[in-house]
């Protein structure tokens, strides 16, 4: 339940006795996946409505009814399956329950029939208002099905490159300094060489180096905490 | 124990455990609970043993995986629907009989009392419509006119069902979604359109157009009626609970609500799809009214029943 800091993480405890992180999406993220999804439907309704205009009146009804499924229709469809619309999809954010678990079909379909209320009274402007009071992000028809939006991002673990060298710091430091080490170590390899050294030289302060030497040798200390054999 | 070890002991097992994450063709293998549990012990182990920001990170995102393909809903079957239709509709129903009680009263009530207001005042219709939407009515159920002739084909009898689709349940719709705007978005339209069906009536007994208007209405109006009286009382639970939450935050009482509500709403959906069939291919034959009162009565005497039994006993 630590480093409740400046991100916005919520930590939830599960029944396996574990708590993990979601990260819950803001405002912009969403209206951007919302925009996404709007042109998709927009294009459907456009083309369906195209083709069914030879048909003459029963063409109308059809793309009438086509219309409401998809106006009503698309998010509950979509989202039932894993909670991801294609424009979701698109910006990696996935309804889930408050709770963590994924949502059901009873969460969506609330979810998506409180459209109305959130759109009051127009572009979705109770709607942002109502986000814009909890750190959860929950709009009206998320607060009243229990869902909540978050990302969901693909982590990749760097492993820190294995080197030959090995070094004990001269001083003892406290986990959360290691960590910091470590975590530098870790990051390194999506960063310039450049940039490495500048964030090196920042970190090397601590130990009294300032050369052009911070950079391996921080890594060195790295590989000693994760305990790489040599 | 170090990281680097810690890692290397077990990194071939998340690998197994998350390629089953992310097989969705196969059906989970058997020890998949078991290893979920095993990988959410490595995550607290990690913790605790203050193992490095990304690690902890990996662990926590293959538990999210984890949990999210071991407590995988249904999905979207016409089955779930179906059954919420027929079991726990009839519970809802009773859950929330009081809320369902009001909006058929006030319905009633008010559709009764334009009724009479335009039966002893025949101007008083122009009080609840304008006076473009009175001619057309004057002409839609004009005996003489288009609405029950054999000139409605199978074309127009389509477009009108894409019609009532659209429309009718497009309206139980943003009732319930705008029921939670403090019941307002629910309670308008239902008086609004109580009114007006009342006024409307009134109206066309006025005008001595009553056959053709009440041999069209009778059959679909008790679904569709019925359906969009519960629509609102369901908009309008929501709505009362963020008004008055009792012991509960508003939060959890909105939540709550929505829960107990949804089978309604699932329920009237599925009631206005039967109306709109009913009102676009039954409603309009040319046939003899005698028919049309006849399975008018039994659609409404199977209606009333459903709520009847439903809210007072709460099952079939």
């Amino acid at each position: 339940m630590k480093s409740q800091g400046l991100d916005n993480k919520i930590f939830l405890k599960l029944p396996e006795g574990v708590s993990i992180n979601l990260i819950p999406a803001g405002i912009t993220v969403r209206s951007c996946a919302y925009l996404y999804d709007f042109l998709i439907r927009s294009a459907i309704v456009a083309v369906v409505a195209l083709c069914f205009q030879l048909l003459g009146d029963t063409g109308v009804g059809l793309s009438l009814i086509v219309y409401f499924l998809i106006s009503w229709g698309y998010y509950i469809f979509f989202e039932v399956r894993d909670g991801r619309t294609p424009g979701k999809k698109k910006f990696q954010l996935k309804v889930v329950q408050d709770n963590g678990l994924p949502a059901t079909l009873n969460h969506i379909i609330i979810r998506n029939l409180l459209r109305p209320a959130d759109s009051f009274p127009f572009a979705y402007a109770l709607g942002i208002i109502t986000m814009a009071f909890g750190k959860e992000f929950k709009r009206i028809g998320d607060w009243c099905s229990g869902t909540i939006v978050i990302y969901e991002d693909n982590f990749v673990h760097n492993e820190i490159e294995s080197g030959t060298e090995i070094r004990a710091p001269e001083i003892l430091l406290s986990t959360e300094e290691q960590q910091i080490i470590i975590a530098f170590a870790e990051r390194s390899s999506d960063l310039s060489s450049a940039r490495q050294e500048e964030l090196a030289k920042i970190l090397g302060k601590a130990f009294n180096i300032t050369d052009e030497s911070a950079n391996e040798k921080l890594k060195q200390m790295a590989r000693f905490y994760v305990g790489q054999e040599i | 124990m170090k990281q680097n070890q810690f890692v290397h002991m077990n990194s071939e097992r998340w690998q197994h455990f998350e390629n089953n994450c992310a097989d969705f063709e196969h059906s989970l293998p058997v020890d998949f609970a078991k290893n979920y549990r095993q990988i959410c012990n490595d995550l607290s182990i990690a913790r605790t043993r203050h193992y490095s920001p990304s690690l902890i990170d990996k662990l926590n995102n293959f538990v999210r995986l984890g949990q999210s393909r071991l407590y995988q809903g249904e999905g979207l079957r016409l089955r779930t629907l179906l059954n919420l239709f027929r079991q726990t509709f009839i519970q809802s129903l009773h859950d929330n009989r009081f809320y369902l009680l009001a909006a058929l009263i006030s319905f009633w009530g008010l559709a009764l009392i334009s009724y009479v207001w335009v039966i002893l005042e025949p101007n008083a219709v122009y009080l609840f419509l304008d006076l473009e939407s009175v001619k057309n009515i004057a002409t839609m159920y004009d005996p003489a006119g288009s609405v029950q002739s054999e000139s409605r084909g199978v074309d127009s009898d389509v477009l009108m069902f894409g019609v009532y689709i659209y429309n009718n349940i497009g309206i139980a719709f943003q009732m319930f979604g705008g029921g939670a705007l403090f019941c307002v978005g629910a309670i308008i339209p239902l008086l609004f359109n109580s009114f007006y069906f009342g006024a409307v009536a009134a109206h066309i007994v006025n005008l001595g157009y009553q056959a053709p208007f009440f041999s069209f209405v009778i059959t679909h109006g008790s679904f569709e009626l019925t359906a969009i009286i519960i629509a609102g009382a369901a908009g309008c639970k929501i709505g009362y609970s963020l008004l008055n939450p009792g012991q509960y935050s508003r939060g959890y009482a909105i939540k709550q609500a929505g829960k107990s509500v949804l089978p309604l709403i699932v329920g009237a959906f599925i009631m206005l799809v039967i109306a709109a069939v009913i009102e676009a291919f039954w409603s309009g034959l040319d046939i003899p009214p005698f028919f049309k009162y006849v399975t008018g009565a039994i659609c409404w005497f199977y209606v009333l029943s459903v709520l009847y039994k439903g809210m007072r006993y709460g099952h079939n």
